[in-house]
């Protein structure tokens, strides 16, 4: 690491000693200075498209520069409240808005909206606009998920800049020029990424909204509740909102570590069955509706002292909490089960040093194993794609199939016959690239979705490893898979010929296997493989769980719930407890923490459980903004 | 069945080795497609991306982004009328009211019944000196009067029915007017 050189800025009388390079933006902001952007967005390169920074800057021309793109030097001055700069930002925001509809009261980005805030902390505050303003069919319909409103859209080109630079499409262009520029998908056809989502948070007015959420709720009008999304292995960081019992929404929440603020469009927009009207409440014995008592001694007389005839299928996303109550039952009571869980990989359990999701920032090779990672860990996806298109590294993927990392020109694609990865991951120790990587290389590998022998395929990369002095990441597909291993409940057994049945979650992705004689189900949603179910007990959903998943690269979060699980339903460890007593095995645990904490304990790898951070979030920086010009 | 024929396909392939940048080649290639088919459909701007390894999405912005890129068919004569200062001043309204009557179009970028002729307004064509200018197609047409005009009209339309009957093989090699023949006058022209 070359020592950063440092240099001395003054910003408005505060002195700040910064990195070189650092843009003024940036360097100000440590300061609690708000200097307005609307292009800018610190995960994209800037490009200085707006001018809403413009500052005065001095040694320099005796204009007002845009602070977004220009790095600090040792000695400058910037005045971001001098009549100059503050009336070049007042009239850009003038004709910021000589277009827009000022629509804000019925616009779903009005109260979180940069564009609102700017005109009232920056704007004139009268407008001076009244001739004709350029109309548009709105909304456009980008996707089923995003809607396009051309009127409100100020041409920061933050959507189209990360579709380049980030999720390496050109879905969405800018069509068109000049003052008839107009964000545009491509031929007009739907937006297909799988990390489309992404531009609705960019977007800094109204323009990209929500189709799910679309005149839902003003902003304000909701609670917002941090946790983690339970979509799959990558464990991206998440807001979830609610309003009157009902999740309405999901964004991002930044954390440098796993997504850098991004999310897949499945974490984003796949929450609506959290609201849905036929949710599972009230357990049911025989179609018919009954009490948690009557049901879970039903369960229990079902299940009880099957030994290997038992069958319990898990879901992807079962918390660390339920999986060591779950574990708990396994020793004890239903010992000999055949548990499958679902969606999980066919990788093992992981031993010694593991590469971390922020390591590959820095690696000089890549190599990604029989994992489709668009789909099966979409954030993962995106962190290698910024390693190689921002960090200069160079890729290598071995899978039978095209992927999207093909996009870039110079990813090396080695097309295996299915089952012979492992193959061609010991033929590459010779690879040209990995004679002289100059850095770290990182290997990542998944399973091939079944089609690869794992044993076989972890052994030749961990070889692979040893020889290029490689890290290595396994990517798991369930949501809590690597916690479920290490706490030894993530079967991977065949649920065939079994004659009770336990399918917790969705169904067994093979079917119930026609053995069946007693099939109890835990589920939150309705589904036709309930209907010759014994016993039906309702399961709370992801947004109303608490407890923690470990995430692919170990790493434990805590999930929180952002809607109430209101009687009679019942939070999952509260029901395995009830369960477990009726089993004959007395788990009597009075909340969610002593869980944690004995688990803590039994466990090293969640040692993490035994301090939970506090569920309030850190309150957000208030930055100084001017007065009005 | 592709949108671009296989001889145009090799060509645009090897236009990226002339730029030190290959997706310089964009506007090249999309002249040398528009050449072939009049305008550009989002199926030749695809094989345009294709062929050069862009994506669609880029080639169509580059395409929406100049004017001289039609996205929706033209006539098959294309004027490009000045509308610019030193025009304006020799008459250039007067023109462009003269050839929508001649061509029978109400706007810019319609394209007349016959398919033979549309019109846009530009801005200067560099060539002041002999305002007012159009271009046609490829050519300037200079010191335009109204007569000079409908001729440019009529004598394509009158081409194209030679051209039929096989009378005539190419426009090129058209003479001057032949302004003896009788002209066809269009209902609307006053």
């Amino acid at each position: 690491m070359p020592d950063v050189k440092m240099v001395n800025v003054t910003i408005d009388g505060h002195v700040v000693t910064v990195p070189d390079g650092t843009l003024v933006v940036e360097a100000a902001k440590l300061v609690g200075i708000e200097i307005p952007v609307f292009c800018y967005h610190h995960k994209l390169d800037p490009v200085g498209a707006c001018r809403m920074c413009l500052v005065e800057i001095s040694p320099g021309p005796p204009v007002a520069q845009a602070g977004c793109i220009r790095p600090v030097a040792d000695g400058m001055v910037v005045k971001t409240q001098s009549a100059m700069a503050v009336q070049a930002r007042a009239d850009i925001l003038e004709f910021e808005l000589v277009n827009h509809p000022l629509d804000c009261p019925v616009c779903d980005k009005g109260g979180e909206c940069p564009l609102q805030d700017f005109t009232f902390r920056h704007g004139y505050p009268t407008s001076r606009i009244d001739g004709p303003r350029l109309h548009f069919q709105k909304p456009i319909p980008l996707s089923p998920n995003i809607a396009l409103d051309r009127e409100r859209c100020v041409l920061c080109y933050r959507c189209t800049r990360y579709y380049d630079e980030v999720a390496w499409e050109q879905e969405l262009t800018v069509a068109e020029r000049g003052v008839h520029s107009v964000i545009a998908s491509q031929f007009d056809q739907p937006l297909t990424s799988n990390f489309s989502g992404n531009i609705i948070d960019l977007c800094p007015v109204g323009a990209l909204t929500s189709r799910l959420w679309r005149f839902e709720s003003r902003p304000w009008d909701l609670h917002h509740t941090p946790s983690v999304c339970s979509k799959c292995a990558v464990g991206c960081n998440v807001t979830l909102w609610q309003r009157r019992g009902q999740l309405v929404r999901v964004t991002s929440r930044e954390n440098d570590d796993i997504d850098e603020g991004w999310i897949c469009d499945r974490g984003r927009f796949d929450y609506t069955d959290v609201n849905d009207p036929a949710r599972l409440r009230v357990p049911a014995v025989h179609g018919s509706k009954t009490t948690w008592a009557v049901a879970l001694n039903t369960v229990a007389d079902g299940i009880k002292g099957k030994g290997s005839k038992l069958g319990i299928s898990l879901p992807q996303d079962l918390t660390n909490e339920e999986a060591f109550l779950f574990r708990r039952l396994l020793d004890g009571p239903l010992r000999g089960a055949k548990v499958k869980m679902h969606g999980r990989t066919a990788l093992p359990a992981p031993s010694g040093e593991q590469l971390m999701i922020k390591d590959i920032d820095d690696a000089r090779v890549i190599i990604i194993v029989a994992s489709d990672t668009e789909n099966d860990v979409p954030i993962v996806n995106l962190r290698v794609k910024k390693a190689v298109s921002k960090r200069g590294a160079k890729l290598i993927v071995i899978h039978p199939d095209a992927v999207d990392l093909d996009r870039h020109r110079e990813t090396v694609h080695i097309r295996n016959q299915p089952g012979e990865a492992a193959a061609e991951v010991r033929k590459l120790a010779d690879h040209e690239l990995l004679h002289e990587p100059g850095g770290p290389v990182a290997i990542l590998y998944g399973d091939g979705r079944g089609s690869e022998d794992a044993a076989g395929l972890v052994a030749a990369c961990t070889e692979l490893a040893a020889k290029v002095g490689a890290k290595l990441m396994p990517l798991y597909r369930g949501t809590n898979e690597r916690g479920s291993l290490e706490l030894g409940v993530a079967g991977w057994d065949s649920l065939d010929g079994v004659e009770a049945l336990l399918s917790w979650g969705p169904p067994p992705t093979a079917g119930v296997p026609a053995s069946v004689k007693f099939h109890a189900v835990w589920d939150h949603l309705p589904r036709p493989e309930h209907q010759n179910a014994s016993v039906v007990l309702p399961a709370t959903s992801f947004a109303e769980r608490q407890g923690s998943y470990t995430n692919l690269e170990g790493r434990v979060q805590f999930l929180r719930p952002a809607v109430d699980a209101e009687a009679p339903l019942k939070e999952s460890w509260d029901v395995l407890c009830e369960l477990a007593a009726a089993l004959g095995l007395p788990l009597d645990y009075v909340g969610i923490f002593p869980i944690q904490r004995e688990a803590a304990k039994a466990f090293p790898a969640l040692a993490a459980l035994a301090q939970p951070p506090s569920p309030e979030p850190e309150p957000v920086p208030v930055l100084m903004g001017p007065a009005r010009p | 069945m592709s949108a671009l024929s296989s001889h145009l396909l090799e060509e645009i392939k090897a236009l990226p080795a002339k730029y030190p940048q290959p997706r310089s080649a964009v506007m090249p290639a999309l002249d040398l497609a528009q050449e072939e088919l009049g305008h550009l459909t989002p199926e030749a701007m695809s094989e345009v991306a294709v062929a050069l390894q862009l994506d669609p999405g880029y080639v169509e912005g580059v395409a929406t982004f100049y004017t001289l890129f039609h996205l929706e068919p033209v006539g098959k004569h294309r004027f490009y009328v000045c509308t610019n200062l030193s025009c304006m001043l020799r008459g250039a309204e007067d023109v462009v009211d003269r050839l929508k009557a001649a061509i029978g179009v109400r706007e810019p970028g319609e394209v007349s019944k016959d398919g033979l002729f549309s019109y846009e307004e530009v801005e200067c064509l560099g060539a002041c000196e002999y305002a007012p200018v159009v271009r046609l197609d490829h050519r300037y047409e200079v010191d335009l009067t109204r007569g000079k005009i409908d001729s440019l009209v009529n004598d394509r339309r009158l081409v194209r029915s030679h051209v039929k009957t096989g009378v005539r093989s190419s426009l090129d090699t058209t003479p001057e007017p032949p302004r003896k023949k009788p002209v066809r006058r269009t209902k609307k022209s006053g």
